[in-house]
């Protein structure tokens, strides 16, 4: 198999050889492998991506899947702009 | 300052789920508020146009897009609910405020308790080009084809033999699209044998032990080049072969959508039976954190008729808790849910939610009924290739041959105990019986039964046949269900298949019941040489 030729996070083009790359670098939980690669930063926020780099993990380290987290997941879900933010924080009486 | 709207309920997801809760704590007057992030309710049942199984209750042998139709009718009904649409969470916090992207604005709510419906997503594959353009995931090429009536492509290769990857290739092939083939990783049909064995007769190939080692194509998928695997899942030397087709299909399985529970920090554990990270619950659907319930196929991956029972145990015990009257009568109602999602998962199919209920610390206690666990037939050749045995076919004809003199018998072919019952439900002779328990085989009373041909329109898994063999000196007539178009007309020759759709030879059609009450599903009655009756089981007609 290519490993530049598996696409794991479809949003921002991460091959399966970048993941498993930073895994062999050290970079061992989700979390730390979204930082280093920009998986799961994409518009979908790791839906896709999550679980396959969670089983690689595992599969490379030897690490029960129940041993393995997810990446954390931050507010606001999905994209919005700072205009939506204004327009439903501010009520009429902070005019 | 800014404002904070308080809430009695937040159900966040209108999917069956979803609503259910919605309605069942509503109906006890607790103040609901339903946000969907799209712009219409319905969640996946808006593309379901398959009749359900599962017990007559929740609607079994209705078509998911009617059960919905239903349902909303109920929700907007109902004064006690609000709906949000077009309204997506976009964040909750540690003190359980909640903001809400609404009208383009974001706002803040500050609800007493949360029902989390919100389902799940699609599972990715790994392989080589997998991001060439054509390739779909099952959901999207459902929702292109049954919400847009766009046709995805002209033939399609599926990965995954699940009930979706079945279901979706079904519906492939009625909205005039080809299946090349389905492709399964395990050695056995991942989803219903009486979906499997629908498309066997329409001439689609399941291959099980095969999985796809790379999407051909330069600029979109041109075909893939799919092996042979053995027991322990290793490729199979010199197996390789290529498919062609112009889109993949990947039904490779649904995981949780658990990303709102982690932003409040529900505690979620990996359960590879429930399809991934799914929160821990109790049996009331409330998880680690006090009044934040869910439902769904957020807590597992199951079919729908299980998430609208779990909606309701969820709503109810949200009433219970906040409510303020019926306690008794709602603690009743949900026992009641309890018990039918216990009977739900009580079959050999419920194996797996069994198991990785168990691992959740869920079904500690219960009893099972065991007699209920094991398939009561060998279906082995059946879930590994989608056509049931000479053994299994023998064990639903009448055991003597002189039976079909009486005329028209109506002929089962559904081997595989799973909890369905509408061809008992349907039957206004009382000749079909599963023996008092919906995941048991059902069996025709060939003394009781008329022919009347009822049943073949209502049978969710078009396995209900009505044939009669003596129809005239030479020749035979096999009432088969029909949901494809164009129709036929009578007089007309088609040609006949058999179970694995092939040709056997021309048939005339003699009566077509397509009315209100087949409801989609046609019963067509097409006469064939006598000595094709106990083959014919399928037509198709020439366009
Ligand atoms: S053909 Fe009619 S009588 Fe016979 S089992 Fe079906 S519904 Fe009942
Ligand atoms: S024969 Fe009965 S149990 Fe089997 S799929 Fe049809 S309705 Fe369900």
């Amino acid at each position: 198999m290519d490993e530049n030729k598996v696409i794991i996070c479809r949003c921002e083009d991460v091959t399966l050889k970048e993941i498993r790359n930073a895994i062999r670098e050290g970079f061992t939980t989700v979390e730390e492998i979204k930082r280093v690669t920009r998986s799961g930063m994409g518009p979908c926020q790791g839906k896709t991506c999550g679980l396959l780099i969670a089983k690689e993990i595992s599969q490379m380290t030897g690490k029960p899947m129940e041993e393995i987290e997810l990446q954390n997941i931050r507010p606001p879900y999905g994209g919005i702009t700072f205009e939506e933010v204004t327009k439903g924080t501010i009520t009429e009486n902070d005019k | 300052m800014s404002k904070i709207e308080n809430l009695e309920l937040l159900v966040v997801g209108g999917g069956p789920a979803g609503l259910s809760a919605a309605l069942a704590a509503a109906n006890y007057g607790i103040k609901v508020s339903l946000a969907e992030e799209r712009e219409f309710l319905g969640g996946q049942l808006i593309k379901q146009t398959h009749r359900f199984f599962g017990s007559e209750k929740e609607y079994a042998g209705t078509r998911g897009i009617d059960i919905l139709r239903k349902l909303i009718d109920e929700v907007n009904k109902n004064k006690n609910i609000e709906v949000l649409l077009s309204s997506r969470v976009l964040g909750i916090y540690e003190d359980n405020v909640v903001t809400i992207l609404n009208d383009h604005k974001m706002k803040k709510y500050y609800p007493q308790s949360i029902i989390f419906a919100t389902g799940a997503s699609e599972k990715f594959l790994a392989f080589e080009n997998n991001d060439l353009p054509g390739i779909f995931g099952a959901g999207a090429v459902q929702t292109l084809m049954n919400v847009y009536g766009v046709m995805p492509a002209t033939n399609v290769l599926m990965i995954g033999s699940g009930n979706i990857g079945l279901i979706v290739s079904y519906q492939l092939l009625q909205a005039g699209v080809k299946v090349a083939a389905i492709v399964e990783a395990a050695p056995k049909i991942g989803g219903y044998s009486v979906h499997a064995s629908k498309l066997r007769r329409l001439g689609v190939p399941i291959l099980t032990s095969h999985t796809i080692k790379k999407a051909i194509g330069k600029e979109k998928v041109e075909g893939a080049v799919i092996c042979e695997l053995d027991n322990d899942w290793n490729e199979v030397k010199d197996t390789e072969q290529l498919i062609k087709c112009d889109a993949i299909c990947l039904s490779v399985g649904l995981t949780p959508l658990v990303d709102l529970l982690k932003q409040r920090k529900v505690k979620t554990t990996y359960v590879s039976e429930l399809g991934g990270y799914v929160p821990l619950r109790d049996e009331n659907m409330e998880t680690s954190i006090k009044n934040l319930f869910v439902a769904g196929d957020v807590s597992g991956i199951e079919e729908a008729t299980a998430a609208m029972i779990e909606g309701q145990i969820a709503g109810l015990s949200v009433a219970k808790r906040i409510g303020k009257n019926n306690k008794k009568e709602i603690e009743k109602r949900i026992e009641e849910g309890k018990n039918e999602l216990e009977l739900l998962r009580s079959g050999p199919v419920g194996k797996k939610i069994r198991k990785g209920l168990s691992k959740l610390g869920l079904n500690h206690g219960k009893n099972y009924n065991e007699n209920f666990s094991e398939e009561a037939l060998d279906i082995s050749h059946l879930m590994k290739t989608g056509v049931p045995s000479e053994e299994n076919l023998k064990n639903k004809l009448p055991s003597e041959e002189k039976v079909f003199d009486k005329g028209p018998i109506a002929i089962s072919e559904c081997f595989q105990r799973f909890p369905c019952d509408p061809c008992v439900k349907s039957c206004p002779f009382n000749a079909i019986s599963e023996n008092g328990n919906i995941n048991n085989i059902p069996y025709v009373d060939f003394e009781k039964c008329t022919g009347c041909g009822i049943c073949v329109s209502k049978c969710p898994g078009l396995a209900m046949f009505v044939v009669h063999k003596n129809f005239s000196e030479t020749t035979s007539v096999v009432i088969m269900p029909y949901e494809f178009l164009p129709r036929p007309h009578k007089g007309e020759i088609v040609k006949v298949f058999d179970r694995e759709g092939k040709y056997l030879c021309d048939g005339k059609v003699i009566r077509i019941l397509d009315g209100k009450f087949q409801d989609k599903t046609a019963a067509v009655s097409i006469e064939i040489p006598k000595r094709y009756y106990l083959q014919a089981r399928n037509f198709k007609v020439e366009e």
